[in-house]
């Protein structure tokens, strides 16, 4: 059975024949008499067959296996790494060397040809990814170099003629030319509804529109000034909201704590037993209903999400247990949620009352719904958890909360 | 930071939020902040001078007067073979705080024997009343300028006066303002 396996993926025609044709055509007499003369049988014939063709594609089965390791370095072991530094001098530096995307392309038919030759050597081809991945940085180095000039010209094709920096949200007139979207409006308001380059008339300044192709290509061409323009555009508008911040986070803060709250019915003197369980899985649900009612508000996560974890009650009782080995995880999620949260703030562009809850209840529902996910993904094994789970995982819960209220504090720091 | 700074904020809000945008539906305006505010202009000056540095006209000089960006002096030297062959002609430009929308004010602090420019030293040239773009910049505006020392538009002067006598009698028109250029631009 395992030998049938490796024949029928096996792209080599004589795999293939093999796998469609009797034995009869596949072995000549003359070897089938020689076989017989040494006293195998056809059914050994046929394995010692299989197991030759096996071999190539156990070959190239543990090459996909260690794909994945490449893309992750640092999981590799030092074996691994070291002997992968004695190979990869030599590709690099003729990396070095050539500067210009021609000479890349030269270098990847160099490693096309090689792995043609490599196809059985594993270790090989293993060292040549990682060429390719550590020369990358290199050759885009070396790529932004060489293409420097040519960059400088870009940029200055462009940009826009009103602010004479890198167009943001360009917005193309009837004519043709380009202009930042705010910049064009302006100009339009303030100079008379005429082309600021070549005077033609413009139907409509105010209801311009982006030009995708080109914004697109601006970001991808300029990220650090779309960024940097960015950050100063919400700088500029965060001065204004800045008032309503604070007012905002109180609100957030009562939010946690009533929900910190709902959990403490688990906290009573109760015997713990599968009745514990129960009532804990009501707080839950009450608190389930507390982010739903949340989530009714939040306009930036669908609908399906909540649909989804309605159908995962049944795996909320687990849940509990699973906590305890989630808790870590949660709290890198609120770290990483904190942080984003940060970043989210300055590319926000409206700010009102209404985003930083929107962003506290999406919170709140990530946190909720990765634990229900854990839950559903191996709800056997969370069962044995067992009673000190249960009490461990009432701990963790409380810690959570009071994590995710420090969390948020630390996060008004980057307000 | 500058000077009309605090005007610029509210002449920025007046031109996304109201309709015409002058200085009076600005006022009317200013509860609506334009995320591109505090200073287009200043910003759009900056750039200006960066640029101008790196690719400066030819015979031409320009630059903040002082630590106001948006208050210049310019020199211009007289193209060869023209009367003005030889002189240094110094030039005021004065910002205005919507710059790019508005046109900046150019004006000749030497004298200077032209039927474009008048004795207080305005130029009657159309970028930079009604044609004015804010395409322009200050480098283009001052190759315009320059332009006007080699073909003066007697069809749209200043000082018909001197526009007359270009057209009548180009040599002694030539000659005059070689004189002038003697006296107070060397």
């Amino acid at each position: 059975m395992a030998g049938k396996d490796p024949i029928q993926k096996e792209p080599n025609p004589v795999g293939t024949a093999a796998a469609g044709q009797s034995l009869e055509s596949l072995f000549s007499p003359r070897f089938k008499s020689a076989a017989a003369m040494a006293g195998w049988d056809e059914e050994s014939i046929l394995l010692a067959s299989l197991i030759v063709e096996d071999t190539p594609d156990r070959d190239f089965k543990q090459r996909k296996r260690s794909d994945p390791l490449f893309k992750t370095p640092p999981s590799n072991s030092s074996r691994r790494k070291r002997r992968v530094q004695r190979r990869s001098p030599m590709p690099a530096t003729v990396l070095n060397l050539d500067e210009d995307e021609p000479s890349k392309k030269e270098v990847n038919d160099n490693k096309k040809s090689e792995s043609q030759v490599a196809v059985k050597e594993e270790e090989k081809k293993k060292s040549e990814k990682k060429d390719e991945e550590g020369n990358k940085e290199n050759s885009e180095a070396s790529c932004s170099n060489a293409v420097f000039p040519c960059l400088d010209k870009l940029r200055a094709e462009l940009s826009c003629a009103i602010c004479l920096e890198i167009c943001y949200e360009p917005s193309t007139t009837s004519c043709g030319h380009s202009f930042c979207k705010k910049c064009l409006r302006s100009a339009a308001d303030k100079c008379g509804k005429k082309c600021p380059k070549c005077r033609q008339l413009i139907s409509n300044g105010r209801s311009c529109t982006v030009n995708t192709v080109l914004w697109n290509t601006i970001q991808l061409l300029f990220p650090q000034d779309v960024e940097a323009r960015k950050s100063a555009m919400v700088l500029n508008s965060r001065e204004a909201t800045n008032r309503e911040i604070p007012r905002e986070r109180a609100v957030v803060n009562n939010e946690t704590r009533r929900l910190s709250r709902g959990l403490n019915p688990s906290r009573q003197g109760r015997p713990l037993g599968h009745n514990q369980i129960q009532n804990s899985g009501t707080s839950q649900r009450l608190q389930r209903g507390e982010f739903m009612w949340l989530s009714s508000r939040d306009g930036d996560d669908d609908d399906g999400v909540g649909r989804r974890r309605g159908g995962q009650n049944e795996g909320g009782e687990s849940a509990l247990s699973r906590r305890v080995e989630r808790g870590e995880e949660l709290a890198r999620l609120l770290r990483r949620e904190a942080e984003s949260r940060g970043r989210r703030r300055t590319t926000r562009e409206v700010t009102s009352v209404v985003p930083s809850q929107d962003g506290d209840a999406a919170l709140a529902f990530r946190l909720q719904r990765q634990e229900f996910m854990e839950a559903f993904r191996e709800p056997d094994e969370g069962r044995q958890g067992g009673r000190s789970g249960l009490q461990s995982a009432r701990a963790n819960l409380r810690a959570m909360a009071s994590r995710a209220v420090n969390v948020r504090s630390r996060g008004g720091q980057y307000m | 930071m500058y000077r009309i700074s605090g005007r610029d904020v509210s002449a920025q809000g007046g031109g996304g939020g109201g309709g015409g945008g002058g200085p009076s539906s600005a006022t009317a305006n200013n509860s609506w902040v334009s995320p591109t505010s505090v200073s287009t202009s200043g910003k759009r000056i900056q750039r200006e001078i960066t640029e101008f540095s790196m690719d400066p006209p030819p015979d031409c000089s320009a630059g903040p007067k002082g630590d106001n960006l948006y208050h210049w002096v310019s020199t211009i030297i007289g193209p060869s073979g023209t009367p003005y062959q030889g002189g240094i002609f110094f030039l005021d430009i004065i910002f205005p705080s919507d710059y790019p929308f508005k046109p900046p004010k150019v004006a000749f602090k030497t004298r200077i024997y032209h039927c474009n420019v008048d004795s207080a030293g305005n130029l009657s040239m159309d970028i930079l009343k009604d044609s004015w773009s804010p395409a322009l910049t200050i480098t283009k505006v001052l190759l315009a300028v320059r332009s006007i020392f080699t073909n003066p538009d007697p069809y749209n002067p200043q000082i018909p006066g001197i526009a007359h006598l270009y057209l009548a009698d180009r040599a002694k028109h030539d000659e005059l303002a070689a004189e002038w250029t003697r006296r107070f631009a060397k």
